[in-house]
């Protein structure tokens, strides 16, 4: 017995001898090579970017519908004071998981036509949002889903497809940020914003 | 390099010419149902460092690797009382050279593993550390009890700051050699964080430690999704306005655009062989989910319905996508071919499912639902049977992804105000918080690449 847990002993030293001679050339290679392998934080590699595109590009529409008659009247005429708009006061809002138009949105969405009938060349982008329900990659297609009732309502009102664009922000920009379900209801909404 | 490696396989075949009947033991079935918590006790590491911070660098140490062990699962961990670990310990006696003594490092010379036997552990890992010239090096061994034998010893050498990476990868050694499985110890996660204002991609270690920042956008950062390489992040930014998918070199930090289509480019997702990505672009109209190469050639449409699809997630062997379909009236998981192909809807119960994970293990799928009073995350089988759900009053939990080895899930929950990134098991117990920054803490992906034990 003595015998044996001396010979196994014997091995034992000689196994953790040899680990730790190879080891400790090995591990300090390895750590070194992790630390070099780290991923170099907030290094922008700007050169490998595209050149930035505009803040809100038009919406490529596959076939623009002919812009309504009476609105090259309106652009051609000489610049008339137009009323100031409160954009933020038309926002529109949805129901939960919802992005079909309620009346009090559709009367919102004709006062909103009205005035860029008037303001002739005036252009909006239409910003789609959700509440914080569900997964953000879900709300981003449910505020696309919004703001895209918002401009084709506004289409079939007469405003050219070329004065309207639309992005998505989910839940990212809440108007109420508290988590009650009167601050989610605010941020089931689109929003309206002038663009150059 | 090369040099390295033949070194190493040198040294890989003479243990286990040596070693094979020790290390060929499986001493914990984790696959067994009957599986028991495997007795483990840990001495506190014996420090010849100077103190760093208020804590020893050797307490420290073995602070780390319990919390490892016990994050785990497998183990039911042993604390030393005072009397051992200190005068006759174990790791005190077995590695540190004496004044005046110049011995190799022996296994069990001194060892006395009665008092560890007493108190009913089977294993029993020592260690100690020092800090000499800028260099920090930590011995480690793993002990069979019973047999009074040496299981595995290592010596890790690098600088102080690699204390936590050194334990990690001592504590895989340890899953390694007792379970005959690779752990994730040495694993990272990757996240959006809020913590400086914008929405920001952050890496950490799988345990909340070592946060570092990745992008600078000063925008909005969404969805990051690692390669299984490792080696590169594709996510959603607002950087240039809209939302594009952005192919990052998480090395060199070299970033390129991959998606920038009118509309939505979002929801990435890695095929599990690494060659192409699934995710959802509004171009056509509305959502639909396609693939296409990594470097945004090829692009493929796959689904073709007027409702929403999102969030896709491949089957481990990329046949198969799991992705968010509104089509029948509310968000619900559905799964297809990954051509598009035998449409099936998986869930039925609930009216808001989404961000579907696909479990590593195949036969999985994790996700978040509005079930049980609130949002929580749910796991069911990739049939759509045996639905459960994992989490109970953590506010709203969000954003589930799994463990390389399929038996945890990080995920995002509000439990404690602002979204916080969370970790727990598959059976939705052992629930740790990892994040504790200002501002929220959101989508957890769970790099799969690790440094794999043994290879």
């Amino acid at each position: 017995m003595v015998k044996k847990s001396s010979w196994m002993l014997v091995i034992l030293i000689s196994i953790v001898a040899v680990s730790f001679l190879a080891a400790g050339c090995a591990k300090k290679s390895v750590v070194k090579e992790e630390v070099a392998g780290r991923p170099a934080p907030a290094v922008e590699a700007k050169k490998a970017e595209p050149p930035p595109r505009p803040v809100a590009p038009p919406k490529a529409e596959p076939a623009p519908p002919p812009p309504p008659a009476p609105a090259p009247k309106v652009e051609a005429a000489p610049p008339k004071a137009v009323a100031a708009i409160d954009l933020a006061a038309l926002r529109i809002q949805f129901a939960f998981d919802d992005y079909s138009l309620s009346s009090q949105a559709k009367e919102n969405l004709e006062k909103l036509a009205g005035w860029m009938k008037e303001a002739g060349t005036a252009k909006i982008q239409v910003e789609g949002h959700a509440c914080e329900i569900g997964t953000n990659e879900y709300n981003l297609a449910l505020g696309e889903r919004r703001a895209n009732s918002a401009k084709t309502y506004l289409e079939g009102l007469g405003i050219g497809s070329g004065r309207l664009s639309t992005i998505s922000y989910g839940e990212e920009r809440p108007l109420d940020p508290g988590h009650t379900e009167a601050s989610r209801s605010k941020n089931r909404r689109a929003e309206f914003v002038m663009t150059k | 390099m090369k040099k390295h490696k033949l070194f190493v396989s040198v040294l890989l075949l003479l243990t286990l010419f040596l070693a094979h009947p020790l290390s060929a033991k499986i001493y914990i079935d984790i696959r067994s149902p009957s599986f028991r918590k495997f007795p483990i006790a840990i001495s506190t590491f014996q420090s010849l460092a100077p103190t760093r911070g208020d804590m020893q660098l050797g307490e420290r140490a073995s602070e780390i690797l319990k919390n490892d062990l016990d994050l785990s699962g497998f183990f039911f961990l042993i604390t030393p009382p005072g009397s051992i670990g200190k005068e006759s310990s174990p790791a005190a006696g077995d590695s540190s050279p004496k004044p005046g003594e110049d011995r190799p490092a022996t296994a069990g010379e001194s060892l006395d593993f009665q008092p560890w036997a007493n108190l009913g552990a089977e294993a029993l890992v020592t260690g100690a550390l020092s800090f000499r010239d800028g260099s920090l090096t930590m011995e480690a061994r793993l002990y069979d009890v019973v047999k009074k034998e040496m299981i595995v010893g290592k010596r890790y050498i690098g600088e102080i700051t690699d204390l936590s990476r050194m334990v990690h990868r001592f504590a895989d050694e340890i899953i390694f050699a007792l379970t005959g499985e690779q752990g994730f110890f040495q694993t990272k996660i990757i996240f959006v964080s809020q913590v400086g204002g914008f929405k920001e991609l952050y890496l950490m270690d799988f345990d909340g430690r070592n946060v570092l920042p990745v992008t600078n956008h000063k925008s909005i950062c969404l969805s990051p999704r690692v390669s299984p390489d490792g080696t590169q992040v594709v996510f959603t930014s607002y950087k240039f306005g809209n939302p594009d998918l952005f192919l990052r070199n998480l090395r060199t930090g070299e970033e390129k655009r991959i998606a920038s289509y009118p509309g939505l480019n979002i929801s990435p997702a890695w095929s599990p062989d690494g060659k192409r990505l699934a995710l959802t672009l509004s171009k056509d109209g509305n959502p639909e989910i396609y693939t296409m190469n990594p470097d945004g050639t090829g692009l493929t449409r796959v689904t073709n319905h007027p409702a929403i699809d999102v969030s896709p997630t491949w089957s481990p062997d990329g046949q198969r996508i799991a992705f968010v379909s509104s089509r029948g009236g509310n968000p619900q998981i559905y799964v297809m071919q990954a051509n598009g192909k035998n449409v099936q809807r998986l869930t039925f119960e609930g009216n808001y499912n989404t961000h579907p994970s696909w479990s590593p293990r195949g036969e999985r799928i994790a996700f978040d639902a509005t079930m049980g009073g609130g949002r929580n995350i749910c796991l069911m089988n990739s049939d759509g049977s045996d639905l459960r759900i994992l989490t109970a009053n953590m506010g709203q939990c969000e954003m589930p992804s799994w463990s390389p080895d399929g038996r945890h899930l990080v995920f995002s929950a509000t439990r404690d105000g602002e979204p916080r990134i969370f970790l727990m098991n598959a059976e939705g117990t052992r629930i740790k918080r990892l994040t504790f920054q200002k501002g929220s803490d959101t989508y957890p992906y769970w790099i799969r690449r690790r440094r794999e034990i043994g290879r």
